[in-house]
């Protein structure tokens, strides 16, 4: 921080997360488990892929099981603000049709 | 460990304590054999020596059949023994000591029944020796563990004759070793006989020193005059000793020399032997005269060991010969080495000691083993699980969070001494009292619960579940500890993963290579054509940096000293110079960053028209502005306007009049953001230029630019209001001189004419639409500053819109109808007119 040299703390890639980081404030998709998907700003993010989302509209795949047939039923949701644990983080991608 | 001997004395009167199921058992057993035990020990075989003493589980099928007879009944009560009669006992040892010290007398006037009453306690009785096995651990305890002190203490004096001055000599010690073939009826009679005899006056202090002086005291006292005949006999019991760990093994090695048959003397004599040992040394020397000792003199001694005995030692006096050959026994451990023993006697004094020394060296480690080894087998397996739970449950608590040690985890770690402490508080005052609630509770409830069932069966069980209990949670808690350790240290959220040796934790390890960003690359390739220009991904990049850079100078603002009021003396100027510097550096670094002085036209995009395409980009000029100089501000103004066409706030953005807004959520809000994040910063700047550059920017727009495209933004409508605003501003503040005030009308009259085939096209949406008064103030900044040939051709120009705005005013609600007409009297008033004359 002292000097104004060039480090590499800048916009140099040298980690995974380094890449998100230029998604934040970029709306994301995101993958959740449990059939889960999520698309929103990204607000934050930490080490942990915990994310915190604005506008998000959220997307859940669920199996209805009638008799006969297995119909995939999605079912949105949406939030102004979200906290998303990381554990249950499958990919974060930028999302470019917006 | 006393208890033991003594229960077995007292057992019979307590209640369920002939139970089989305890260890101890037995001894009562043998207790209550005593009668019959006459008979029982003669013909004995000595198989109890066999048998498994570790192993309770069978003592029921070894016993049970003898107790059955005396005591079967209280078979549930089987920790009673272990509580109420261990208390009893203990008692009664106390008492028996006691008794002992204060009144020897009675016990020689009256040998029948302190014979019995000794020969229960710790000074075996001629029946008791039968060998039930639990012999070995039967040892005196009492009487050991005073020999214990005394004799290390007094040891040194050994080798020394000072001590004579003990009156009991060997010499009584020596007859019981000598016979060993006496019935128990011969012994008993014999013990009755002597006990009438003169002993009686030393024996008080022979009971109570036995234990605390060591033999050879009072055979190196007496070494001519009072070794007697019985001394023999009682090298013999020494020899004993000396080859068995004290007594420990007595009762085995006895009878292989002596013969299996009679177990019984042999076991007797061993007693008296532990403190006799030492003696060997100095009794060599005096082994000649010792016959003519008077049988009195050797009494004590005899005592000292077993005052029982005494009686029955006179039989064995017999015996001269064996003195040689067992003296050197206890040396050589070799019995029938006659010739050790006559070497012996020839001794100089110093070998004498030096034997001595040995002896009494031999005699310490025998004792040691002998004390460390008496308790062998005392504990059941039951006793063992229980000293294994409780060593994890300590394991347990000591690797668990220390925070959990409240009261009750203390008092769960204590159990066990409170119960015993409990015990013994209860049972000093007086032994027949009931255990405390708390110790009843604890003992009988583990005592039912084996006592209960059968024996082997379930009780094991449970103690092996609970110690399978214990271990788990001692392996638990030693697997959170490091958990929580170090989720403490690194203070993290939800850190689960770590790294032990079967799952080291993956450490992502990513070399970082200063070249790595140029090479590695893919978007590399690209960066060097000019023509495909910055990819989004560079340009994401440029943002990071230039926030970081932004953070850091921010922080620097922050950390600045605050200016010395008044301009006095600055007592931080050096930090304040040296923030300065750094600020000065990454300013640099910024200004770099932002890549306002990329070539233009070298790319598609400039780089910092694509920054300022990006939410975070426009949020970023506000902060940006506050780190740049007026001339960097400018350059950023300057390559704005020039790129204004390529704006993602302009480009695509283009309304026409009439028709409908027709622009995505997305651009709209960029334009939002656009206005509400850069606007202010470029109108802060403007307010501060000087009109020559107010007006360099209307001439960038109106040469360089489309006006059309601009003109129908909301973007460049705005821009466009600000920079007229400007210039009218700094006109009528003065600011402006003539020459530079020409400079503005002369572009300002170039752009009208640029503008003017546009204006009809600039509103947004249709007349209902609303959304039209930024329209209004562009039109009246144009009309403040353009000339009355201008503002004819404005209105003109613009004539249908405020006529299809007054007309629709109309069908308005008042208020809604109002606001529409101010944003048209906006524009009519610039130019000296109103609305209401339209009216008309």
């Amino acid at each position: 921080m002292a000097g104004g040299e060039e480090g590499p703390a800048g916009g140099s890639v040298s980690e995974p997360l380094d890449l998100v980081r230029l998604l934040l404030d970029e709306v994301v998709f995101v993958k959740l488990r449990g059939d889960r998907e999520l698309k929103g700003r990204l607000h934050a993010y930490d080490s942990h892929m915990n994310l915190v989302l604005g506008d998000v509209v959220e997307t859940i795949y669920t199996v209805d099981e009638d008799d006969d047939d297995e119909e995939i039923r999605t079912t949105t949701k949406k939030s102004e603000m979200l906290f998303v644990r990381g554990d249950s983080v499958v990919l974060v991608s930028p999302q470019n049709s917006s | 460990m006393s208890f033991q001997a003594n229960s077995s004395r007292h057992d019979m009167a307590a209640p369920g304590f002939g139970q089989s199921y305890d260890p101890f058992a037995d001894l009562s057993r043998s207790a209550d054999d005593i009668d019959e035990a006459l008979d029982f020990e003669d013909t004995y075989d000595g198989l109890g020596d066999t048998l498994d003493e570790t192993d309770d589980a069978f003592n029921d099928d070894t016993f049970g059949g003898d107790t059955g007879g005396v005591s079967h009944a209280p078979v549930g009560k089987d920790f009673d023994f272990f509580g109420q009669t261990a208390k009893v006992a203990n008692a009664i040892e106390e008492e028996h000591q006691r008794f002992s010290r204060q009144q020897p007398a009675p016990k020689s006037t009256q040998p029948s029944s302190s014979q019995t009453y000794n020969s229960g306690y710790a000074y075996q009785p001629a029946p008791k020796p039968a060998r039930t096995g639990y012999e070995k651990y039967k040892s005196e305890p009492v009487s050991d563990l005073q020999v214990d002190a005394s004799i290390w203490g007094v040891q040194p004096k050994k080798a020394t004759p000072v001590a004579p001055a003990q009156p009991q000599p060997a010499a009584p010690a020596a007859p019981p070793a000598g016979r060993k073939m006496m019935s128990l009826e011969e012994v008993e009679a014999a013990m009755r006989a002597q006990a009438k005899a003169p002993a009686q006056p030393q024996q008080p202090q022979p009971q109570l020193q036995a234990p605390s002086q060591p033999g050879p005291e009072p055979q190196a006292a007496f070494p001519h005059a009072h070794y007697s005949h019985q001394e023999p006999i009682n090298y013999q019991q020494q020899q004993f000793d000396n080859r068995q760990p004290r007594g420990f093994y007595a009762p085995d090695n006895q009878q292989l020399p002596q013969g299996a048959a009679h177990g019984h003397p042999i076991a007797i004599l061993q007693r008296p032997s532990t403190k006799s040992i030492p003696s060997n040394g100095p009794s060599v020397p005096s082994s000649l005269p010792q016959q003519h000792q008077p049988a009195p003199m050797g009494f004590p001694t005899q005592i000292l060991q077993n005052p029982n005995r005494m009686p029955g030692e006179p039989n064995r006096m017999n015996l001269p010969t064996h003195p040689t050959h067992r003296s050197q026994n206890s040396f050589t451990r070799q019995p029938q080495a006659g010739a050790n023993q006559a070497h012996l006697s020839h001794l100089s004094e110093q070998e004498k000691a030096s034997f001595l020394e040995a002896e009494a060296r031999r005699a310490k480690r025998n004792h040691k083993i002998h004390v460390l080894s008496k308790d062998n087998g005392l504990m059941t397996p039951q006793d063992k699980s229980f000293i294994t739970r409780i060593q994890l449950q300590q394991l347990v608590s000591a690797t668990g969070d220390p925070s959990e040690h409240g009261t009750d985890a203390a008092l769960a770690e204590d159990f066990y001494y409170q119960v015993l402490s409990s015990l013994r508080a209860g049972q000093r005052p007086n032994p027949n009292q009931p255990l405390n609630n708390f110790a009843q509770t604890y003992l009988f409830q583990t005592g039912t619960r084996h006592g209960g069932m059968r024996r082997q069966g379930r009780g094991p069980e449970n103690h092996m579940q609970r110690m399978e209990q214990q271990v788990q949670r001692a392996v638990e808690a030693a697997k959170n500890k490091p958990k929580n350790k170090q989720l403490v240290i690194e203070g993290s959220l939800g850190k689960i993963s770590f790294s032990n040796a079967k799952t080291p934790k993956p450490l992502l390890n990513i070399k970082r290579t200063e070249s790595s960003t140029e090479t590695t690359r893919p978007g590399s390739g690209h960066r060097s054509h000019p023509t495909t220009g910055t990819d989004k991904k560079e340009t994401l990049q440029n943002i990071e940096k230039v926030y970081l850079t932004l953070m850091k100078m921010e922080d620097l603002d922050r950390n600045m000293p605050p200016p010395p009021p008044n301009g006095g003396p600055d007592p931080d100027f050096e930090r304040r110079a040296e923030l300065q510097q750094q600020l000065q550096q990454l300013n640099e670094q910024l200004w770099n960053e932002l890549k306002v002085h990329e070539p233009i036209g070298a790319t598609s995009v400039h780089p910092f028209i694509a920054f300022l395409s990006y939410p975070k980009g426009k949020k970023a000029i506000g902060r940006v502005f506050n780190h740049l100089t007026l001339e960097q501000q400018t350059t950023i103004l300057t390559i704005i306007v020039i790129h204004l066409d390529q704006l993602d706030v302009v480009r695509g953005a283009q309304v026409q009049t009439g028709e409908p807004i027709n622009l995505n959520a997305a651009t709209r809000e960029s334009i939002e953001l656009f206005i509400v994040a850069v606007m202010p910063s470029l109108l802060h700047l403007l307010s501060k230029s000087e009109l020559h550059i107010v007006t360099g920017v209307l001439g960038l727009i109106t040469q360089n630019l489309n006006v059309d495209l601009v003109a129908r933004t909301r973007i460049g409508v705005s821009m466009l209001t600000m920079i007229l605003s400007r210039a009218e501003l700094a006109k009528q503040a003065g600011q402006a001189t003539e020459q530079s005030w020409q400079q503005w009308v002369a572009t300002f009259n170039q752009f009208f004419n640029a503008l003017e085939p546009t204006l009809p096209n600039i509103f947004p949406g249709t007349v209902a639409s609303g959304e039209d008064i930024y329209v209004w103030q562009f039109l009246a900044a144009i009309g403040i500053g353009a000339s009355p040939e201008e503002q004819q051709r404005l209105v003109l120009a613009v004539k249908d819109r405020v006529m299809d705005t007054v007309s629709l005013s109309k069908t308005l609600p008042p208020d809604m109808a109002k606001t529409r007409l101010d944003n048209v009297n906006l524009f009519m008033r610039s130019i000296g007119l109103d609305v209401e004359l339209l009216n008309n």
